[in-house]
């Protein structure tokens, strides 16, 4: 497909999203609900990989990129982030074996327990 | 003579496309994990702006077409999930359940540790969505109230702590089985953590890369409940 036919869809779906957020009672992020109608439609067939596989591509190669204005934006913030730095670092730091913790028995057992069922009176 | 060009839409754009390219060098110099690009190229635009006392607001004229971009990046991820359909139907009650307890644990205990130790409600709506993915992250924490660049670097502090250490955490809690360990490595840091999962192995890697939108979207989803 064209290149602009795919950043017509892919614009397209993020302005449609804007609206459906826009309507929303709660604060929900205009970026998942494209997210989340960019997967409908390609999961309906409505939209087949191919219409937008180059420029996602390109965004996806180099997504970084786009955060960069996003955290430059921290200098704003930064006697609010100093002060609270220990904290901040310590959170983000200590959850982060946690969830692992919590993510991987969780999914450990439910394997181990359907693995128990398949092999019957072994178990 | 100077005003007109910083003023420019271009002196933004400029200045990010090349400090990012800067950062992109040096990782591909040293190689090492903290040199990462994001990481350079905002320490480099954040220093040039204020050794020539630039203020962020001139600086933002260019870098918020580029902010723009960050709603179709978020939304092509979705190519993502759907070119792993296959292995998500394979496995998809593990990868529902350990994401959302993931997905629950990690808000949880963000909270908690936050109110322990009184962090302010900016903040917090910053920290809350730390364990997934940047794009996601920030969407979530500016819709409650938070600032997406400290969203973005807690994210990178979640995600670094998972690359290093995730072979630790696997020996350390008996995570054997590759399914687990690679929906933990990918539920607690995210595009980060994928890359150390995919050199551990193959179904890790992509259970891992399942969980950074799978996560994503479900963190959205229980950030409407606070």
């Amino acid at each position: 497909m064209n290149i602009m036919a795919e950043f017509v869809v892919i614009f397209g779906v993020c302005l449609v999203s804007e609206g459906i957020a826009a309507l929303l009672p709660v604060a929900f992020p205009a970026s998942v609900i494209a997210l989340l109608l960019l997967g409908l439609l390609l999961f309906t067939r409505i939209i087949k990989p191919e219409h937008i596989q180059r420029v996602s591509g390109f965004l996806v190669a180099n997504m970084a990129f786009f955060f960069l204005p996003s955290c430059v934006g921290v200098m704003e913030h930064a006697p609010a982030v100093l002060r609270q730095l220990a904290p901040f670092l310590l959170i983000s730091f200590l959850t982060t074996p946690l969830v692992y913790l919590v993510t991987g028995w969780t999914v450990q057992w439910l394997i181990r327990r359907s693995k128990g069922k398949g092999a019957g009176k072994d178990a | 003579m100077l005003d007109p060009v910083l003023n420019s839409p271009f002196f933004g754009l400029t200045l990010t496309a090349a400090a990012w390219c800067f950062g992109c060098w040096v990782q591909n110099k040293t190689r090492f994990l903290l040199c990462n690009p994001l990481l350079i190229a905002v320490a480099l635009v954040i220093a040039v702006l204020s050794v020539f006392r630039i203020p962020y607001e001139t600086y933002s004229i260019g870098g918020d077409f580029i902010k723009l971009m960050l709603g179709p990046v978020t939304a092509v991820l979705a190519l993502n999930i759907y070119n792993q359909r296959d292995i998500l139907k394979e496995h998809f009650l593990p990868v529902l359940a350990g994401c959302l307890v993931g997905s629950l644990t990690s808000v949880g205990s963000i909270l908690a540790l936050c109110k322990l130790f009184h962090v302010d409600e900016a903040l917090t709506a910053s920290l809350m969505p730390k364990s997934v993915t940047t794009a996601i992250a920030m969407g979530i924490a500016e819709s409650h109230g938070g600032v997406a660049g400290i969203s973005a670097a807690a994210v990178m502090v979640a995600g670094i702590t998972g690359a290093v250490f995730a072979p630790i955490f696997a020996k350390l809690f008996h995570i054997t089985e590759p399914v687990a360990e690679g929906l933990a490595i990918g539920a607690c840091s995210h595009a980060l953590g994928t890359t150390r999962a995919l050199e551990i192995g193959k179904i890790q890697g992509a259970m891992s890369s399942i969980a950074i939108c799978v996560c994503g979207i479900l963190t959205s989803l229980l950030a409407l409940f606070l």
